[in-house]
């Protein structure tokens, strides 16, 4: 309630409204009332504590997070040495994700070596789908994650602050995070789970652009972790096709030399 | 190489900051402005704590922000160490500026009063357009007595408090977006809701600072955000209305000391 009164130089006095304790308090202090300063002191102790006590709490009684990430549903397989350097993959992944064919947003990057010897010339670096994803474990606000249900490697890119940790964070070079400069967030290969460009359904249960398009049909899929070594997903994807009987395939049996 | 971002491993000091700004603002006793022979108190050591902690992680905030990119503006840092340390200095002037909105909107509740002072009058517009013409120096007008704050700061109070809002709201879900699960959806709201606010704020400040700090006009206002106080004369030049209220309320109340007492001039027009 405010009470108010004129003094003599014409200036209002009002006083300002209490907080009353509630009548049915049983405390020696029954009636007592409290000034707004007196609550807002109050709210402003408590909440720190609240704050500071939550934290000691949760560090004592919460247990150390556990990085916990289901399996991807699939991974890209390459075969370098049949890949022509044609770039169409770079192109198909540009156009199904961003409507655009630059080989800049590209989740898959093809690189050459102008002076390298067959078969080191090319590179192709498509992403693992790791088991322990480094790039979503930096990612700070959960904008890189695995899928739910296909556990797909993914961005969400509402989400994504732009501090390209997980670009730093993937161990391979170039790295597999790559940032969008035209949309400033982090993206990388989602299996074309996201090729909202593309009439075709992608994903682990669909279709990969980069795999459909390429004429060499260096890039293969599979649902299987493949083995975890320093060549990567690199395969044999020639042994028990025509490249045999050119003496490219990759099995000894079948006359193959380059492995 | 990765490093440490603040928003994650101190994120409770975001929380913690409101709150150390209503803990402040309750065991602080203002000053209410009064005459004090040929100077005027005008802002106390409170109002200038607010101002400056507000002013300063402002400032910063803005500069940080668009450098990590703000709507279409491209980021202008490069990636690693360059965006790591403007998000952690970020982070800093996000505490600086919670302790001191809350210490300000606090302070406000306790006398609201000093809110009134600043809430714009029927007059706002008109008086605007004359005064910034005054500064700019092509319109020739006489000011009525203004009081404590001019019309068209008053204008641009309402546009500054707006903007401040809606980036503490939307910036406290994206620090929430770090230590909790968020609909990517309301991110994709959130997000440029906070860019197009950081325009708004922008587009305050930088008329601020111009017309409150660059102006040679403004030096004396300028200089009472450090020592509190202007000159009699200039309080009589400028805000001739405010004097006037300060002179009837007296210089010597002792009851104005007291923010829970809220003492309003009689309803009678002093400009």
């Amino acid at each position: 309630m405010t009470t108010s009164k004129r003094n003599p130089e014409g200036i209002i006095t009002m006083k300002a409204d209490h907080i009353t304790k509630a009548p049915e308090a049983s405390s020696p202090a029954e009636g007592k009332t409290f000034s707004r300063r007196e609550f807002v002191t109050s709210l402003g102790g408590v909440g720190i504590g609240a704050i500071l006590g939550g934290m000691v709490v949760s560090s004592v009684l919460l247990p150390e997070k556990v990085f916990a990430i289901p399996a991807s549903g699939g991974y890209l397989l390459v075969d370098t040495k049949k890949c022509a350097g044609c770039t169409s993959c770079m192109m198909a992944c540009s156009l199904t994700h961003h409507g655009e064919t630059n080989h800049s947003l590209s989740r898959i990057q093809i690189t050459q070596n102008p002076w390298g010897n067959f078969p080191e010339d090319i590179t192709i670096s498509q992403c693992r789908q790791c088991p322990f994803p480094a790039c979503v474990e930096a990612c700070p606000t959960g904008a890189m994650h695995a899928d739910a249900k296909t556990g797909v490697r993914t961005v969400d890119e509402a989400k994504c602050i732009g501090c390209e940790r997980c670009v730093n964070a993937c161990p391979f070079t170039p790295s597999r995070a790559l940032w969008n400069f035209e949309e400033k967030h982090a993206q990388k290969c989602d299996l074309c789970e996201g090729a909202k460009f593309w009439d075709q359904k992608g994903g682990p249960d669909g279709k990969r652009a980069c795999e459909e398009i390429c004429p060499m049909g260096a890039i293969s899929f599979t649902t299987q972790i493949p083995a975890q070594n320093e060549g990567g997903y690199e395969v044999d994807l020639r042994t028990g096709t025509v490249w045999d009987t050119l003496g490219f395939g990759g099995a000894p049996q079948s006359g193959g030399h380059l492995g | 190489m990765s490093a440490k971002l603040m928003f994650n491993s101190l994120a409770w000091l975001v929380w913690l900051a409101p709150f150390a700004g209503i803990l402040a603002a309750g065991v602080t006793r203002r000053t209410d402005p009064r005459i004090e022979g040929d100077s005027v108190l005008r802002h106390d050591m409170a109002a200038r704590v607010e101002h400056w902690a507000t002013a300063i992680s402002a400032v910063l905030l803005l500069l940080t922000g668009i450098s990590l990119g703000v709507l279409f503006v491209p980021a202008l840092l490069g990636p690693g160490v360059p965006i790591w340390t403007a998000l952690n200095l970020h982070f800093a002037a996000v505490v600086m500026f919670l302790f001191g909105t809350f210490y300000y909107a606090t302070n406000t509740v306790l006398s609201p009063k000093r809110l009134a002072e600043h809430l714009p009058t029927g007059d706002a517009v008109e008086y605007t357009k004359r005064h910034y013409g005054l500064l700019l120096g092509f319109k020739k007008f006489t000011m009525p007595p203004e009081r404590k704050y001019f019309e068209s700061e008053k204008m641009a109070y309402l546009m500054a408090a707006a903007a401040t809002i809606t980036i503490i709201i939307t910036g406290l879900v994206k620090v929430a977006a770090h230590s909790m699960s968020v609909p990517g959806q309301l991110m994709a709201v959130v997000t440029p809701t906070h860019d197009i606010a950081t325009v708004v704020m922008l587009a305050f400040i930088v008329p601020h600072i111009f017309f409150a700090a660059i102006l040679p006009a403004s030096w004396p206002i300028l200089r009472s955000m450090f020592t509190g106080r202007v000159s009699l004369g200039y309080a009589q030049h400028e805000h001739a209305g405010w004097l006037a209220e300060l002179e009837q309320i007296g210089e010597t109340s002792d009851e104005s000391n007291d923010d829970d007492v809220i003492q309003t001039p009689a309803p009678k027009r002093v400009a």
